[in-house]
């Protein structure tokens, strides 16, 4: 086998090593080093620089950990104590919980007055010679769209201007 | 269920005391030796060490829990680092130089690799690692000691892939010698 031959092979291994190969090339890798000595050898001593890299124990400071503990409770604490009053999460789920409830309240209250407005309506056109198909049309167009519409508004608004948080 | 990044990033947003004592614990060995690695020294590691759990909290939020903690924790770790080092110039990391940047122990005192090596072959690599670019031992912890992937590593640097796997290859071509010749 020529060098060039071998080299591919050792740039597989590094590749390997790295994690950036192939699963059809580290087969076709695995089939060469049953066979080949210097890549053999190659693939041993990269494995003892990895093996060397983890023989390092860099001392950590024993009261390390004491003082970055130290530098952080101040600034954790207050505010998480913010947040355990006005809680960012809590506040968002509660937003959205009231967003819809909000929204199927206005709904209702535009459907139930729209009914209670066209009895009224009913009630008034009679002397006025409107007829029924005129009254419903009446009370669509001026209550029932306005109010459905004001309904959706309200799901699109921000929520502080709705005055619900 | 929560996965722990999802708990990890709860607590950070929340600012939770015992989240971070925990991260502390897990993290602040593996921090220590990804500086140094940075760096080439102990000295003033600690300050860092400092600083770099204060922007931890103070950015929490904008970790989402939806990968891994290890890359987000490491590019803020290196962000500060580099941002050290420009004040205090011991070595130029932020500017990628694949050439320069090499670290420079403190004259007469031995380095940390010297000093770290508790086995034989650590002892034989703590030379030739000292004089190796930061960017390549970086290179190298990220991928041997911390078991990172080349996309996440690659996030953490700030390079592409192509260029983490090419350090790589010449981290370990540089001190693959050391042991040639030796293994059958």
């Amino acid at each position: 086998m020529n060098i060039d031959h071998h080299k591919s092979f050792q740039r597989m291994i590094d590749e390997s090593l790295a994690g950036a190969i192939s699963a059809e090339r580290e087969q076709s890798l695995r089939e060469h080093l049953y066979t080949c000595a210097p890549c053999k050898e190659y693939l041993g001593a990269s494995n003892r620089v990895i093996a060397g890299l983890g023989g390092f124990s860099f001392e950590v400071n024993p009261t390390l950990n004491a003082r970055v503990l130290a530098a952080l409770r101040p600034q954790a604490e207050p505010t998480r104590k913010i947040l355990e009053h006005h809680p960012g999460t809590r506040r968002q789920h509660n937003l959205q919980f009231r967003k819809w409830v909000a929204l199927a309240v206005a709904l209702s209250m535009s459907v139930i007055g729209s009914e209670l407005v066209y009895q009224v309506a009913k009630h008034l056109g009679v002397p006025m010679h409107f007829d029924t198909a005129q009254v419903q049309a009446a009370v669509l167009v001026f209550w029932l769209l306005p109010s459905f519409c004001s309904a959706l508004c309200l799901l699109a608004a921000p929520g502080v201007k709705r005055g619900i948080v | 269920m929560e996965s722990d990044p999802q708990r990890i990033a709860r607590g950070l947003r929340q600012r939770d005391i015992v989240v971070l004592e925990a991260l502390v614990e897990q993290y602040q060995y593996r921090l220590v030796r990804y500086l140094v690695s940075l760096l080439g020294r102990r000295d003033g590691v600690d300050d860092i060490v400092q600083e770099i759990w204060l922007r931890v909290l103070e950015r929490g939020g904008s970790y989402d829990g939806r990968s891994r903690f290890e890359p987000w924790f490491f590019r803020v770790a290196r962000n500060i680092a580099v941002d050290a080092m420009r004040k205090r110039p011991m070595l130029s990391l932020d500017s990628n130089d694949e050439e320069g940047g090499r670290s420079s122990p403190v004259s007469g005192e031995p380095s940390p690799y010297t000093l770290a090596a508790r086995t034989q072959d650590a002892e034989r690599l703590a030379h030739s690692l000292q004089s190796l670019e930061p960017v390549y031992r970086e290179a190298l912890v990220l991928r041997f000691q911390e078991d990172l992937s080349l996309q996440e590593i690659s996030v953490i640097v700030a390079a592409p892939v192509s260029t983490v796997a090419s350090r790589i290859y010449r981290g370990l071509a540089t001190l693959r010698p050391q042991f040639e010749g030796e293994t059958a």
